[in-house]
């Protein structure tokens, strides 16, 4: 008794949430399994080779720049392997293994660790990654035919052989049923295989309380109404293009994302009309990707303009009448 | 059933049930006690005794003449044997007398009056309360004769019975048991602050309480009971007064300035007893509890018995890879050693095993997970503030109002980043304070 050697010491509060960032990445890779699986059913190997690819890129990025830049190895927080499973299912499962590994690289190396690590990014990395490519693309005409020598023969699968549904969306073509397209439908990047999928994970994040419903639903929202005004079909529009993984993993994403509510509806509901801009304005297929990377860039702004008030900052009327406290149940 | 609270703060696991059936009884006595010679926040005191001497439960023993002081009593009978720096349970020491217990007296107070406060002026009350050495029992410790000594006109008196810490459960069982003491103690407040109407806030997880306290008073206008949700840190003064009244609390401002005066329900009882029996505060109810804790319970300690005292009659044998926080587990002190003494504000000692204590071990970068900002009860940004107090960016720190903290603790329970945001706030405010008393 007298001895209190192994007594512990530290300063308060002494209690713990069970919530750390390794978990909550680890939910967030659990949520997007439902997707992966349907992207696998319908690609097989093509759809397993891609997501290895890039998941070993991550693992292996996340290492050697931790190394470079003198730092801690952090690979147990798992946001690389995430961010590494983000940029595959952002891509359709027959492109190039080099193509996704080289946005991996992009989104870990260059969108996460140059900017001072997990924390510090401005830009969703696995975005930065996957939408760096779209725009290095006039390069690769010739890396490919070089590169050519090294891809790999997946032998065939038939299904890779359909159209973007929204492409085909706006090209007008005949769609396939709604409920089709929402639950089941191969074309376009691996995670829009199916909204559904992708939407059972979100609700699984947003009951396990890692991410707000605020952001997609501003997002969803918007793009709904708009497009309803603008004469589409907005259920169609809700299921397709990777409306669903955008409004779901990327715009919710902890770092890029704006910190208080007042901040994620302006910062939702700027995504949508982004969307929907580019969706009808522009005919652009990647749409959602680019319209939350350009509000990433104003979520500083965002922050600044939505900065509430301290509970103790002296307000206009300081005594109410007597008996108005807040109810919060009858 | 109107439940009352006030926006933002955390739903923690209450981990009340070890003692919340636990009736209170008496702890046994020490065979020595430290009384610190202050334990209020105000002028300190004079020792009122010399080593040598023979001391009576009750006895008072240091005082100061000073208002804004409270003095402190023996808490046993015995023989004054040291007058000198001893531990404190906020770390470093302090000026305690320390009393060896004498077996053959009498152990027991032994009250020399019995008066009924109705028949007696505001002033005598408030005398009485000052001798007897009552100050804020639920953390506080600011004098209560001060407190209630008001020029201000107050129309209500508040009294927190919400206990929103974790484990500690001395409040409920004090409502629970002692409602009646309870209920004349607010009348005899009402009346020095001249209040109009008494709310008693409870937390709804303590159904009894409420239960007991509405039937006494649901016959009267005056007193009115009001359940509040379950939600740290209800209990916060400026919280309680903004779920009860609906009053904001800007900063700078006392409780008074806004018509009302918080007490704690402890304190209430504490200073009823020291009006009716002239009964000074030499013990008060402390929760003794933890989840591997053989004996938890509510318990009547002796102010000055040593934590190590404690710890053992409450049948804990090891204390290896166990914290020892004195206080409640958001806001209470760990002890790095068992030697310093239960004092007046002590609401709990805890012993809790490692697995659920946070310790200040390794911590990572924000990732703005936007949690501690959804919770922090003072809607500030922890998040920016632990960044810029990591930095020593004091100014920083001070624009995004860091100074309205009240260091509950939310921020860093919830943080997955481990960072101990909390810890970096304390140490960055001295340094603020003194920068703004240059600027004046
Ligand atoms: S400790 Fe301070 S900053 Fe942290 S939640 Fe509490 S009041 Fe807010
Ligand atoms: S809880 Fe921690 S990680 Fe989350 S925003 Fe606050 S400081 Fe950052």
């Amino acid at each position: 008794m007298d001895n209190t050697q192994g007594l512990i010491v530290s300063s308060a509060p002494h209690l713990k949430s069970d919530m750390t960032t390794s978990k909550a990445m680890k939910d967030v890779i659990l949520a997007l399994v439902p997707v992966t699986l349907v992207a696998v059913y319908f690609f097989q190997t093509y759809a397993l080779f891609l997501v290895t690819a890039c998941l070993v890129t991550a693992a292996v990025t996340e290492v050697l720049f931790r190394k470079l830049m003198n730092k801690k190895a952090t690979l147990h927080d798992y946001s690389a392997l995430l961010t590494g499973l983000l940029v595959a299912l952002c891509f359709s499962a027959t492109t190039e293994w080099w193509k996704g590994a080289l946005a991996t690289f992009i989104a870990i190396g260059v969108a996460k660790e140059l900017m001072g690590g997990l924390g510090w990014n401005r830009f969703n990395p696995a975005l930065f990654g996957r939408i760096s490519l779209i725009l290095l693309a006039p390069w690769f005409v010739p890396l490919n035919s070089g590169l050519s020598a090294w891809s790999v023969n997946l032998g065939t699968v038939d299904t890779i052989t359909q159209g973007t549904p929204l492409a085909m969306l706006q090209q007008g073509m005949a769609m396939p049923g709604f409920f089709q397209l929402f639950a089941w439908y191969p074309g376009g990047a691996m995670a829009e295989a199916s909204a559904l999928a992708v939407l059972l994970g979100g609700l699984y994040l947003i009951y396990k309380q890692h991410i707000r419903w605020i952001i997609p639903l501003s997002i969803l929202g918007t793009v709904f109404v708009l497009t309803l005004v603008a004469g589409q079909n907005p259920f169609y529009q809700l299921v397709s293009g990777g409306l669903m993984l955008g409004a779901f993993f990327m715009a919710t994403d902890w770092v890029t994302c704006p910190i208080n509510d007042r901040g994620k509806i302006i910062f939702g509901v700027a995504i949508g009309v982004l969307i929907v801009f580019f969706r009808l304005g522009l005919a652009a297929t990647e749409g959602v990707g680019f319209a939350i990377l350009i509000m990433n860039a104003f979520v500083p702004a965002i922050e600044r303009v939505t900065r509430r008030a301290s509970f103790s900052a002296p307000r206009a009327v300081s005594i109410p009448l007597p008996d108005k406290g807040t109810p919060v149940s009858k | 059933m109107e439940v009352r609270t006030f926006l933002g703060g955390a739903h923690i696991p209450h981990y009340k049930s070890f003692t919340e059936d636990k009736p209170i009884t008496r702890l046994s006595v020490p065979k020595v006690v430290i009384v610190p010679l202050s334990q209020h926040l105000g002028a300190p005191n004079e020792p009122l005794v010399k080593v040598g001497d023979k001391v009576e439960v009750g006895q008072k023993i240091g005082d100061s003449q000073e208002h804004i002081a409270a003095p402190v009593h023996a808490s046993v009978s015995g023989t004054v044997v040291a007058i000198e720096p001893r531990p404190w349970y906020e770390g470093g020491e302090t000026m305690s007398i320390v009393i060896e217990a004498d077996e053959s007296m009498n152990q027991d107070f032994v009250p020399k009056v019995e008066q009924n406060p109705a028949d007696l002026s505001k002033e005598e009350i408030i005398a009485a309360i000052r001798e007897a050495g009552i100050v804020g029992m639920g953390g506080a410790a600011f004098p209560t004769h001060a407190n209630i000594s008001q020029k201000k006109a107050v129309d209500s008196l508040l009294l927190n019975g919400a206990e929103c810490e974790p484990f500690l459960t001395c409040d409920h069982r004090q409502m629970v048991e002692r409602p009646d003491d309870l209920i004349a103690g607010a009348e005899m407040m009402m009346r020095c602050i001249g209040a109009k109407t008494c709310y008693i806030g409870i937390e709804v997880n303590k159904p009894d309480a409420i239960e007991i306290l509405s039937e006494k008073v649901k016959d009267r206008e005056d007193i009115k009971i009001v359940p509040l949700a379950v939600k740290y840190p209800q209990g916060n003064k400026a919280h309680l007064i903004n779920a009860i009244t609906g009053r904001n609390v800007p900063r700078g401002a006392r409780s008074a300035d806004l018509g009302c005066i918080v007490r704690n329900v402890g304190t209430t009882i504490a200073g009823y007893e020291a009006v009716v029996y002239g009964r000074p505060c030499y013990e008060r109810v402390v929760t003794v509890t933890g989840p591997t804790v053989p004996k938890p319970g509510n318990y009547i300690v002796r102010i000055g018995t040593p934590v190590s005292h404690v710890v053992r009659e409450a049948g804990v044998e090891n204390l290896e890879e166990m914290k020892v926080v004195v206080g409640g587990p958001m806001t209470g002190m760990a002890q790095a050693n068992l030697e310093a003494p239960v004092v007046k504000s002590n609401t709990g000692v805890l012993i809790l095993p490692r697995e659920m204590v946070r310790e200040d071990v390794e911590y990572f970068d924000c990732v703005r997970c936007a949690k501690c900002v959804e919770q922090c009860p003072v809607f500030l940004y922890p998040n920016e503030i632990s960044i810029a107090c990591e930095n020593d960016m004091i100014s920083k720190a001070e624009s995004w109002d860091v100074m309205d903290c009240i260091e509950c603790g939310i921020c860093a329970y919830i943080c997955p980043s481990g960072r101990p945001i909390v810890k970096f706030i304390k140490r960055v405010k001295p340094e603020i304070k003194k920068l703004q008393r240059s600027r004046r």
